[in-house]
């Protein structure tokens, strides 16, 4: 109780009071420079996870694109002058910027789908597979095993795209949803002749990443085994690969002199995204700016606020009060006011955070619903940071 | 604790100082706790650069001021703290009150330092000092006389080896001169300390043990 008095005291001769609104600007200035610098390091850690983070299946983590050798007037009529040997295939895993790659593996047996109703149509239907962790996100009941008459299938993205804005229109037939698509079943007449069997097939996904109608691998071993040549063996015509940065010259110089080709729609995204790198990079700079302005203006009004009581803190030492002791009571009173305007900061960076993971749900890209570590660690930084300045600054002020 | 001054010289007055004698400038001389010295210093002497050279608020001074061991020269600041809350107390001339504290808060700010001396005790020094009244108010709007029976009651709330005064009785009257010092000599005898009083004319408020002509 003593000691509060005594602070009462204190906070009349030197907290002059009148000084509210520079108060709440000095706090504003440092709020908006602590919540954009959070903000910075949230975005390039939120698009670092997005691009290179392991628990990445969209198509915006690294680059996946499928490359197959360029087929040309000469080796067009070669017989298995596409296919990859064994030893093109460990040199792609060395490659400059891959991650890791993936066989593509075709059916070599007819398929046969048909569908009757409004959307009657009838067609032969090329199969792919590919390993599970190259597919965008595996989605509900991507299984088949033999025996099994239901067969999953994903389509990509661009055939439901081509059938809702060239196909329907043209036809006269209604637009279809995702949702609308999964629930239509396909018959598939697979194999040859009286060995034919019938499936029937669902759609259960969409992919952005391949191009074609991927079923399980478990189904197209099963195919090839079943009705393809028995004993052939079939040779790895195209390569899904996971990329870094495939706008790297090392890479696609690597591409060129092998003679692969790929899809260039790839490489422009990988150049969207090290537009999107240099922007969250300016971000920073301009944030770690706004952050120097705001400790500046904060600096400032502690450093105005005792040059507003330097006759009573002069008096305060000349009657025994120690420049620690003043400077501790004056610490104690600016340090909370830091705390609270970083905190602020944080909340704010947290519920930006938490609307920015609920958005990339809705567009299939998965952020924790935290602020990753690098934000918490500028937080910390900022805060030892600026306490320190203030301490200093308070000790350097009074000194004078 | 005793204090020692070896050819302490204020550079302001080097030349002054040099044409004249003095029983404290360019001299060495010591004073031992427990005894009450009076300088008589006329207009001009140096008297209040004496206290505040004493109090460590001025270093502008050849020579040396030395409190025991701690010569005030070079004192660190925290080290001037201690002295200033536990061995050496003063009333300033120009009282040096905070005007926008009431007499009260202006003692509490002291008392709360080392809480040597009770609240009620205070309360007693304020009546009997004449400033009941004015226990809550303004310092800004007491008289100078008023003012200086506050700076007085100030520094006896702290324990102290030594007591300066640089003129401490200048805007009161008689009665309550006699008042103020009849409480100065209380405390101090109390403390066991010793007390250094400047003044510009001859007094006989203490009974001195030195008189120095500065």
């Amino acid at each position: 109780m003593s000691d509060q008095i005594q602070k009462g005291i204190l906070k009349k001769l030197l907290l002059k009071s009148g000084q509210s609104s520079r108060l709440w600007a000095a706090m504003g200035a440092l709020f908006v420079g602590a919540t954009l610098l959070l903000l910075a390091v949230m975005i390039w850690w939120n698009f670092r996870e997005l691009l290179y983070g392991k628990n990445q299946q969209d198509t915006l983590g690294s680059t996946f694109m499928i490359i197959g050798k360029r087929v040309t007037e000469q080796n067009m009529g070669i017989k298995n002058a596409t296919i990859f040997t064994n030893l093109e295939i460990d040199s792609l895993k060395m490659a400059p910027e891959v991650q890791d790659i993936g066989e593509i593996t075709s059916n070599h047996f007819p398929v046969y789908a048909m569908m009757g109703g409004r959307l009657a149509f009838a067609t032969d239907l090329p199969l792919e597979c590919v390993p599970d962790k190259f597919i965008d996100k595996i989605p509900d009941g991507w299984k088949w095993e033999p025996g099994s008459r239901d067969l999953p299938i994903i389509i990509s993205s661009q055939f439901l795209d081509i059938y809702n804005y060239v196909f329907a229109p043209s036809q006269n037939l209604p637009k279809l949803s995702e949702t609308s698509v999964k629930s239509i079943a396909l018959n598939l007449k697979v194999g040859r002749d009286d060995k034919a069997e019938t499936y029937q097939a669902h759609v259960v996904g969409f992919s952005d990443r391949i191009g074609s109608v991927l079923a399980p691998k478990s189904f197209i071993d099963y195919g090839n085994n079943k009705f393809g040549k028995p004993g052939a063996s079939y040779g790895v015509s195209q390569i899904i690969l996971k990329t870094k940065d495939p706008s790297n010259t090392k890479f696609a110089d690597y591409l060129t002199k092998h003679d692969y080709n790929t899809n260039a729609q790839n490489l422009r995204w990988s150049k969207i995204r090290g537009i999107v790198e240099v922007v969250a990079s300016a971000t920073g700079v301009l944030a770690l700016l706004l952050m120097g302005i705001g400790s500046l203006v904060f600096i400032l009004f502690i450093e105005l606020t005792i040059a507003k009581s330097k006759e009573s803190l002069t008096l305060l030492l000349q009657l025994g009060y120690s420049p620690k002791y003043v400077a501790k009571y004056m610490t104690s009173k600016f340090l909370p006011l830091v705390a609270l305007t970083l905190v602020l900061a944080i909340a704010v960076t947290t519920l930006v955070q938490l609307i920015a993971s609920k958005a990339a749900v809705a567009q299939g890209l998965v952020l924790t619903m935290l602020p990753g570590w690098p934000v918490w660690m500028a937080w910390v930084i900022s805060f030892g940071m600026l306490g320190l300045l203030v301490v200093k600054s308070i000790g350097n002020a009074i000194k004078k | 604790m005793d204090l020692s001054l070896q050819g302490v010289i204020p550079i302001p007055l080097l030349e002054k100082v040099k044409n004249r004698q003095s029983g404290i400038w360019n001299n060495t001389r010591s004073f031992n706790q427990g005894q009450y010295i009076f300088v008589q210093a006329p207009s001009g002497t140096g008297k209040t650069t004496l206290i505040h050279a004493l109090y460590g608020l001025r270093k502008d001074y050849e020579g040396v001021v030395q409190w025991d061991t701690t010569s005030m020269k070079n004192v660190d600041a925290e080290i001037l703290s201690a002295l200033r809350t536990k061995n050496i107390s003063i009333i300033f001339q120009d009282m040096r009150l905070f005007p926008e504290l009431t007499t009260w808060e202006n003692l509490e700010l002291k008392r709360r330092q080392t809480n040597t001396v009770t609240e009620e005790q205070t309360s007693v020094w304020l009546e009997r000092l004449g400033l009941k009244d004015k226990r809550n108010s303004l310092a800004s709007t007491l008289s100078y006389g008023e003012q200086q029976r506050v700076a007085i009651i100030r520094s006896l709330l702290q324990p102290f080896d030594w007591l300066l005064m640089d003129e401490p009785f200048s805007h009161l009257d008689h009665a309550n001169t006699n008042k103020a010092i009849q409480l100065i000599a209380e405390v101090v005898a109390q403390q066991n300390a010793g007390m250094l009083l400047a003044d510009l004319d001859e007094n006989s408020f203490f009974p001195y043990t030195q008189t120095v002509i500065l």
